[in-house]
This record gives C-alpha cells, structure tokens and sequence, in this order.
C-alpha cells in the first residue's frame, strides 16, 4: 500500500516539475514555439539575456568614451543636438508614450524654453542671467505653461487634443514673430522682444561656477549628466505608482476613473511634465546654438520628434534612444553624399534580405536589380536618348561604382519624377499584390529606387529626409505600429 | 457700415472656401472617426490641377477656350483628381488601419501629410505659382451694393461654394449612399449587418471630401493666393478647427463653422491686428470647447459604461 | 434618471444595508446598470439622491466616489488590458497611497517601502482567487487571460481601492455552472472576511439565490418587486416580465 502511495507521489512531483498540461507550460507554449531559428534566434536570445541595465551602462560608458577622446568639434555638435533631441523624445514619451496624450504643439514649450533663456542671456532686452538661475526658472515657468495648456485639454481626447494641441503651438509661433514690434500702451515707439523672424543672435553661454562653457564639450557633459539623470528618474516613475496611474489613463480613462484614479490631474502632470523637459532640453539648445530662430521650432521640429517616438515604439524608455539617434543623426548622414548613398545601398539591400527571408531568394533579387539595370542601359543606349554623363553624378565612391550600371538621361527633372510617381505606384501595388506578383515586383522597385536615389534625391538632402520620414511613418503603422522596442498593443475600440 | 460690410462679404467667401474644406473632415471622422491630416495637403494639390489646367489650356492670357469653361474644366478635373487622390490614400494609408488604435491612422495620416507636401515639392519644384486671376477675369467685374462691392471672382467663388454645399447635403440626405453613409457614421457594425458595403462607401465618401477640398483649393488659387507644396497646412488647419467649432461629424456643423471661421477671421483682422487674427481664431476654438465640448452642432455623446 | 425623453429609472427607492449582499435583478433594459452608473457617478441623476453613509454622493466625480467607499466591475470587463495582471491591481492602489512623482523618481526609501506594500496588498488580493489568479500569471498581460480570469482580475482590481461597498456588474456572465458557484462562494467570502455590503446584478438565478440576503426586481426603470429570494422569484409582476404578459396567469 505504502509503496503504491510512494510511486503515486513521485509521478505527482515528477508531472509537478514537468508541467505538461498545466497552466504555465500551456502559457508558456507560446514563447516555446515563436522562438527563431537560425541567426535570428541566436540574437533573440542574447536581447533576452542582456539586461537592460547592462545595456545602459554599456551605452553610458560608450558616451563617456565619447566624450573623452571625440575632439571633432562637428561630431560634438551632432552629439549634443542628439542629446538635446533625446530629451525631447523622452518628453514626448511621457506625454504620449506613458499617457496617451497626442500632443501635437509639443515643440512650443521647446521653443518657450529657448526663447526664454534668449530672453534672459542677451542683450535683446538686456538680461544677463547666471545660469543657476535661469535655466531652473525657465524649467518653472515652462511647466507651469504646460499646466495652462493642460486646462482646455482637460475635457478633450484624442484627436481634439491633437488639434487644440497644435493649435497653440501654431499660436506660439505666431506670437514670436509678431513679437518684434509690439507697443506698449503709453510709449509712442515698438519695442522688438523676440526679433520676429530674425531670431535672437548673440546669446551668452551656459555659466557655472563663474566658468562660462567654452565650446561644444562642457555642453556634451552637461547633457550626459542631465540625461542620465533623466533616464535613471523616468525609468524609476514608468515602473511605480505614478507611471501605473498614467498608464491606466492611457488604457481605459473611464475605469481608471472608477478605480480612484484623478484622470484630469494625472493628464495635467503628464503634460506639465512634459513641458519641463522640453523647456530645459530648448534652454540648453539655446545655449549650444547662441541663438535662436523660430523656424527651427515649427512642424518640421514636431515630426522628427514623433516620427523618433513612434520609431522607437511609444511607451518605451530604451525605444526613444533608439529613434532619437535613428532621427538626429539621419539628418546630418543624408547632408553628405557620399554617407546618404551609402546608407541607402544598405538599407536597400537589407531591406531585400530581409523580404526574401532566404538566401537564394536574396541572391535571386539582387541578380534581378542588376539585369535589370542593365536592360535599361541597353534600351538607352539604343532609343539613343540623351544621357547625362557619369562624372556628373557619379562623384561618390557608391556612385564610381554604379556608373558602369547605371545611366542617367539628361533630362533628370523630367525623368526622376516619373521615376518617382512609378514608384509610388509599385510600392502601393505591391502592398495589395498577390504573393506570387511580389517577388516580381521587387527588383523593380529596388532599380527604380536606385535611380531615382542618384537621380534626384541624393542631391536634395532635405525633401529626402521628409519623404522618408513620411513614409516610415505610414509604412510603420501598417507594418510594426508599436515600433521597434514597443510592446504590441491590444485596443478596444 | 460699408467696411463691415465689405469685411463680411470678404468673410463668407473666404468661409465658404473653409466650410468646403471642413466638410471634408466631417465626412471622414463620421465614417471613420480619424482626423485626414492629409486633407490640407490634398487641398493643396487640387490647387495645383487647377492651376495646370490653365497652363494647359493656354494660360492666363491666351486661352483657346472661353473664359467660363476654362473655369469649368480647371474645377472639373481638380476635383476628379483630388477626389482619386482620396481613394488612393484610404485604400493604402487608412484601410489596413481600420482595426487599429486610434492613434495609429493618426500618425499614418501626418505621414501621408508630409509625403503629399514633399512629393510636390519634388514634382513640382519650390517656386511659387499664381493663377493670376485679374489677367483673365478684369476685377473691376462685378457688382456693388450700396458701398459693398463684390467682384467676379468673389462672387464666383461664394455661389460656387453654396451650390456645392447644398449639393452636399442633397446627396447626404436624400440618396441612397448618404443615408449609407449617416449609417456607418452611427454604427458601423450594424450597417454591415445591414449589408451595407462598407468599402465602397467609404471609399464615397473620401472622394467626396477631396473633391470638395480640391474645389477648395481652386477657389482659393483664384482668389489671387499663391499655389505652393506648403499651401495646404494653415488651411487644412482652419478647416479642421471650423469642423471641430461645428461638430465634428456634423455637416451643417462643418459649413456653419467654415462660414463662421471666416467672418470672424476677416472681421478681426479687418478691424484688429492682421497679425493676430489666428489668435482670436484659437481662441474662439478654446471657448467653443469649453462651453460646448461637442461643437456648437455636435450631439452629446452617451458615456455607456 | 432620464435620459432625454427616456425615463431609465424612475422612483427608485433602494436602501442597502452593512454587510448586507443584495442582488438587482430584471430583464435587459431594465435600468440595472443605468443604476450602478448613478451611484458611482458616472451619471448624474436627474433627481432623487443618493447617500453612503448619510453623506450625498450624487453626481460626484467617480474618482470621489470610489474614494469615499464604493467599488465596481463592469457588465463587459474593462480591464487595463496592456498592463499586466499584478500591475492592474497595483494601479488601483492608487488613490490609497502617497509617492508622488518626486519621490519615485529619487527612489525614497518612503517610496521604495511602499512600492513594496502595493505589490504585497497585490498578491494578497490575487491570492484570494486560489490557484487562478497566481504566480506565474501576475506578470502576463492582461489580454492573455480567460474571460473568467478577467472577471476575477476585475474583482480583484476593484477591491485594491479598499471600498465598502462593492457593486458587481453580471459578475457570473460567460461563466460555466463550477466557475458560477465559485464567484457565489467568492462573493460570500469577500462578506464575510472583508466586511464589505455588496450589490450584485445577476442574470443567473443560482448565483442570486445563492449569495443574497435580499433580491431586488427591476422592470423598465421601476421596482416591481423586493425581497427574499423566494418571494420574489414567484412574484406575478416578476414572472410577467421574464416571460410575458400572461404567464403569470399561467401559473
């Protein structure tokens, strides 16, 4: 009897420790089965080993190193304005991202805090803050703007927040350029506060300690420490009471506030919140720049940031790192010919890649692009059309190396844009084509975004950047809209 | 009185040009409650149609055909074509999202917005065009009442803008695929248990509203405004507010508001600073908020829980 | 309560007593849910009043109201379904803690200590659901449970606010006859050891005769009967409702 009770119990523990059928190992049946193979695998489970810890040291060591051994004043630069534009993302993701807040006149408290800290450190209306004093008064006075703007916000979601939203930044904008003769009632004569569309020039540096900042360094510093701060704190309030809450807001507003939970006070914190850090990350960028121009705080500003927060996946700390480097230092490649081919070569043919999933189909493609490139060099050749010659435009290594390939007629307005409203085309008509039709329609759409790269966008930096932005942006919302750090997200419409 | 009057003349037709725009937001957040932040930019390329119309066809000064029909068509093809454009951006950019966030079509709708800006830009190149109106329509055409006078060109546009309001609101209340159109609005659920296609008519319905828009666009090219890939975003924005002030979904909201936005904007800067007159704008837009969270014609929304 | 031209509940006088479990029960329509939504706040009556505890509560912002001790589950589950399981009930703990954004962000030990207590008071109140709602599942997303768990998840998410009054929407709904009678036998438990007065809309007659100490009946915005159990289940208007005009008669 004992021994049967014995073997009884072994089998229970042994079916305990096992788990087949139980609850958990159904749960975790999942995970069993979506786990990758191949190279993929081994890096899903290496980003599943590493902490995120490891990984922020590891980057913040990186940074110091930076900072430390870069001299190149260019690059310091480009690291500042990337530190300066993380802020914000992270700002953004507080707003959006934490509370679900679509805040579309973010940038206008950026502006504010520039402006201000133009306003307290020049001679525009002869204010020569230390900077003790004015950057923690402009962080003050920019959140309690945010807390204004929180207060016709208060009933609005959604898409009537986006709208009043952006309105005000609109506003802001406005009221900075009328800004430059205003009269006061009393006196006969304007006074300009906000130089209108000329913008303040001539700002002070930064000042600690009676030391004023003596180039793009002292400031990389400042922003290392300001966002290690930042990170280590945002990432502390995601993960406890307050972070809960906004999440909730986000969520389901209603439940949250049948459960206690203040929906409008927590909205006017995440904004006001928002606001700080944007008024700072503006005080800092006045300061690196020593000067400010309105121009620089409008719509484009607006859809970088997003497009950064969106990319990265909204809700996500790490993801902002990601999409504020992806979205600054964009930019600053696509300037240079030479990077901006190079980064589109390697987009494009790992976008290939990653498409035809294998390598046969993969080699497959490119074999593809290149027939191709070269039926139409034939059929050039032969209609005896008129072609630009290749020391025109083949002034890049990527280039040198297409122009044996590749050709350009000479009409390249012409041409380019019917290269690209045929690609458009395709790629709309790839989205909805049938599988068989795609692996057609691939290599021509990668010719045509090749010649269409060298033809006309290689050469006009910022209408590229936009249209990618533009597209990313579509593209990642039907595709992967929780972006890349994201979680999916389930909705209940 | 004359100035008011003249300012509130300027003002209709300066609202009939918002109000058609409007409409086009309320049409599409009624079917698919998503804000088209696209819409301005496809006002801006039914600007452009028209203005390549008139170069087509001879141009401003030697037109080979007579003035009226040249309008006609310039009005005719902008709005077949913004109202494809329409279809082309819900079929790719709207559809795949319909069981997504809300904030998702959001965002696809910016990035659509910055494409068709951009796109333009590299089409059609950063200069300015005009349609330079006065070159083929004189302005001293028109008429006057009292101390109002009201040239060819304003008075074209405004009847233009009502005949197109009123056909509107024919089409959405009395035929078939407007009450189709109000169904989905309501519940969509229900209309496809209805058997209503729902495709097809939403696929209606945003050529309507680019169609609309794309008027818009050619109006406001013949009332002297330049044509550029940027044109469309204060507008767009206008219009989007003037639904909102209207009830968004509402379309008697959105033409009330259209015409409401531009008196108001030509009064204030008619008789207040020009450089303000969006901030008035605004603030009207905040107070309509507060007081009448849903819109001066918009219905109150039952919270069910 | 009206609604417009509709008169959802009209002259209702209900009175719900310490500890007492009193079940609503009516045909859908009947303005049961209408009346949770009252109470909490969501709406604000047309007219009447309400009182906890001898102090108005209508037409105060649901927030108050859950604050000043009354607690709820939805008729269609509204759960924080992109948080995960512990964190939805964390959440609700809200209102009853302190850290301020400050605080959590310079990791106090004030801060630090009640963190800890929320997730502790958390796994208690998902361990009251037995082997359901536990262990493993505190971290999944809410999205990934059973409709059942989610109704418990629900349950446990309202009692976080550590209200007095506790109103269930339907909480049986969906359910199989075993996980009905353990919601009854839960319902019972949380009277008995949490002391709390609950009010329960309920469909399910086992589930209502087997929880309440009174049974309240709801036709068309108006009671048409109150009582025990079994009084109410063989009330001609009751029957007439259910079934139709005529049934009664059938008797």
């Amino acid at each position: 009897m004992s021994q049967q009770n014995e073997n009884q119990s072994q089998a229970d523990t042994q079916t305990k420790k096992l788990g087949i059928g139980t609850d958990e190992w159904v749960a975790q049946h999942d995970k069993r089965l979506a786990r990758r193979v191949g190279a993929l695998g081994v890096l899903d489970f290496l980003n599943e080993k590493v902490s995120n810890r490891t990984r922020y040291v590891a980057l913040l060591l990186a940074a110091i190193a930076f900072g430390f051994f870069v001299d190149n004043q260019y690059l310091l630069r480009i690291a500042s304005n990337l530190g300066v534009f993380l802020m914000m993302t992270i700002g953004i993701n507080i707003v959006l991202g934490f509370a679900g807040l679509l805040d579309l006149g973010f940038v206008a408290f950026y502006g504010f805090g520039a402006y201000a800290y133009a306003l307290t450190s020049s001679s525009q209306l002869n204010q020569h803050w230390p900077t003790y004093l004015s950057v923690p008064a402009i962080v003050i006075t920019t959140a309690f703007l945010g807390y204004l703007v929180s207060l016709p916000s208060r009933r609005l979601f959604g898409d009537y927040l986006a709208i009043v939203t952006l309105f005000f930044g609109q506003i802001f904008i406005q009221l900075v350029l009328s800004s430059d003769s205003i009269t006061f009632p009393g006196h006969t004569d304007s006074t300009d506060i906000t130089g209108g569309s000329n913008g303040i020039p001539g700002l002070d540096p930064f000042k600690f300690f009676g030391q004023p900042f003596k180039s793009t360094t002292d400031y990389y510093w400042l922003l290392l420490i300001v966002l290690t701060l930042l990170l280590i704190a945002v990432t502390r309030i995601d993960r406890t009471r307050v972070g809960r809450a906004w999440r909730t807001v986000r969520e389901d507003p209603l439940a949250s506030q049948s459960m206690g939970i203040k929906v409008n006070n927590l909205k006017t914190l995440a904004f006001i919140v928002g606001a700080a850090i944007a008024g700072f990350a503006g005080a800092i960028f006045a300061g690196i720049q020593s000067a400010v121009f309105i121009n620089g705080f409008d719509v484009p500003l607006l859809t970088l940031v997003y497009a950064a927060v969106i990319l990265g996946g909204s809700g996500s700390i790490p993801g902002s790192i990601i999409g504020a480097f992806v979205m600054s230092v964009l930019p600053e490649i696509l300037r240079v010919q030479n990077y901006s081919e190079m980064l589109f070569i390697t987009v494009l043919v790992l976008t290939i890649g990653v498409i035809g999933k294998t390598w046969k189909r993969f080699a497959l493609n490119i074999v593809s692009v290149v027939v191709i490139g070269y039926i139409v060099k034939l059929a050039l050749n032969a209609s005896q059309l008129a072609t630009t010659p290749s020391k025109i435009w083949a002034i890049a290594p990527v280039s040198k190396a297409l122009r044996y390939w590749l050709v350009l007629p000479s009409n390249r307005i012409v041409w380019g844009n019917i290269a690209f409203v045929a690609l458009v085309a395709l790629v709309a008509y790839y989205s909805i084509a049938r599988e068989k039709i795609k692996p057609l329609l691939l290599p021509l759409i990668a010719y045509i975004s090749i010649f269409l790269w060298e033809d006309r966008l290689v050469a006009d930096a910022n209408t590229t950047r936009q249209l990618i932005i533009g597209a990313m942006l579509v593209v990642l919302m039907i595709v992967r809209p929780q972006g890349f750090l994201g979680k999916a997200r389930v909705e209940v419409l | 009185m004359g100035y008011f009057g003249q300012q509130l003349v300027n003002g209709l037709t300066l609202g009939g040009v918002y109000a058609l725009i409007a409409l086009g937001y309320s049409l599409v957040y009624g079917v698919l409650q998503i804000l088209n932040f696209a819409h301005g930019d496809v006002y801006m390329v039914g600007a452009f149609l028209g203005y390549f119309v008139e170069i087509g066809l001879g141009g401003p000064l030697h037109s080979k055909v007579p003035v009226p029909v040249m309008i006609f068509i310039m009005f005719a093809v902008s709005m077949i074509g913004t109202g494809l454009l329409g279809i082309i951006i819900e079929r790719f950019a709207y559809r795949p999202l319909r069981k997504s966030s809300r904030i998702a079509p959001l965002i696809s709708a910016l990035g659509v917005s910055i494409l068709l800006q951009n796109a333009a830009l590299l089409l059609f190149s950063a200069n300015i065009r005009t349609y330079d109106t006065s070159s083929f329509i004189p302005s001293t055409l028109g008429f006057s009442l009292g101390s109002i006078t009201i040239d060819s060109v304003r008075l074209t546009v405004l009847v233009l803008a009502l005949i197109l309001m009123f056909a509107l609101s024919r089409w959405v209340n009395k035929t078939q695929l407007g009450r189709a159109m109000r169904a989905i609005a309501v519940d969509r659920d229900a209309a496809v248990m209805m058997g209503i296609d729902i495709d097809r008519v939403i696929r209606w319905t945003f050529f309507v509203g680019a169609a609309l828009a794309g008027a818009a666009g050619v109006m406001n090219g013949l009332l002297l405004r330049g044509v550029s890939n940027g044109m469309g975003f204060v507008p767009g924005l206008k219009g989007f507010t003037a639904a909102v002030i209207g009830g968004i979904g509402s379309i008697p909201g959105a033409m009330f508001g259209g015409l409401l936005l531009g008196v108001v904007e030509s009064l204030t800067q008619g008789y207040l600073s020009t450089n303000f007159s969006d901030f008035y704008t605004f603030i009207l837009l905040i107070a309509v908020m507060l007081l009448r969270p849903n819109g001066l014609f918009g219905k109150k929304a039952i919270v069910k829980a | 309560m009206e609604f417009g031209a509709l008169k959802s509940l009209a002259e209702l006088d209900l009175t719900v007593n310490k500890e007492e479990i009193v079940s609503v029960i009516g045909p859908n329509g009947a303005g049961k849910t209408t009346l949770f939504n009252i109470v909490t706040g969501i709406y604000t009556p047309t007219s009447g009043e309400i009182t906890l505890d001898g102090q108005s509560i209508a037409g105060k912002d649901p927030a108050v109201v859950n604050q000043l001790g009354i607690a709820r589950t939805f008729q269609n589950v509204r759960l924080f379904l992109n948080m995960s399981v512990i964190e939805n009930v964390m959440a609700a703990t809200y209102a009853r803690t302190r850290s301020n954004i400050f605080a959590s962000a310079f990791g106090t030990p004030a801060s630090k200590r009640e963190e800890q207590e929320v997730r502790q008071r958390a796994e208690e109140l998902l361990n009251f659901f037995g082997s359901r709602l536990t262990g493993y599942r505190w971290d999944q997303p809410a999205y990934s449970l059973s409709y059942a768990n989610r109704r418990r998840l629900e349950i446990a998410r309202a009692l976080a606010t550590e209200p007095k009054v506790l109103l269930l929407d339907e909480p049986a709904a969906g359910m199989n006859p075993k996980e009905t009678q353990e919601i009854s036998e839960v319902i019972g438990r949380m009277r008995a050891e949490k002391k709390l007065t609950i009010l329960v809309i309920e469909h399910d007659m086992h589930v209502v005769e087997g929880v309440s100490d009174r049974v309240v009946a709801l036709d068309h915005g108006v009671k048409i009967a109150e009582g025990d159990f079994d009084s109410v289940a063989t009330h001609p208007d009751v029957i007439e409702a259910y079934l139709g005009k005529g049934s009664a008669d059938r008797k």
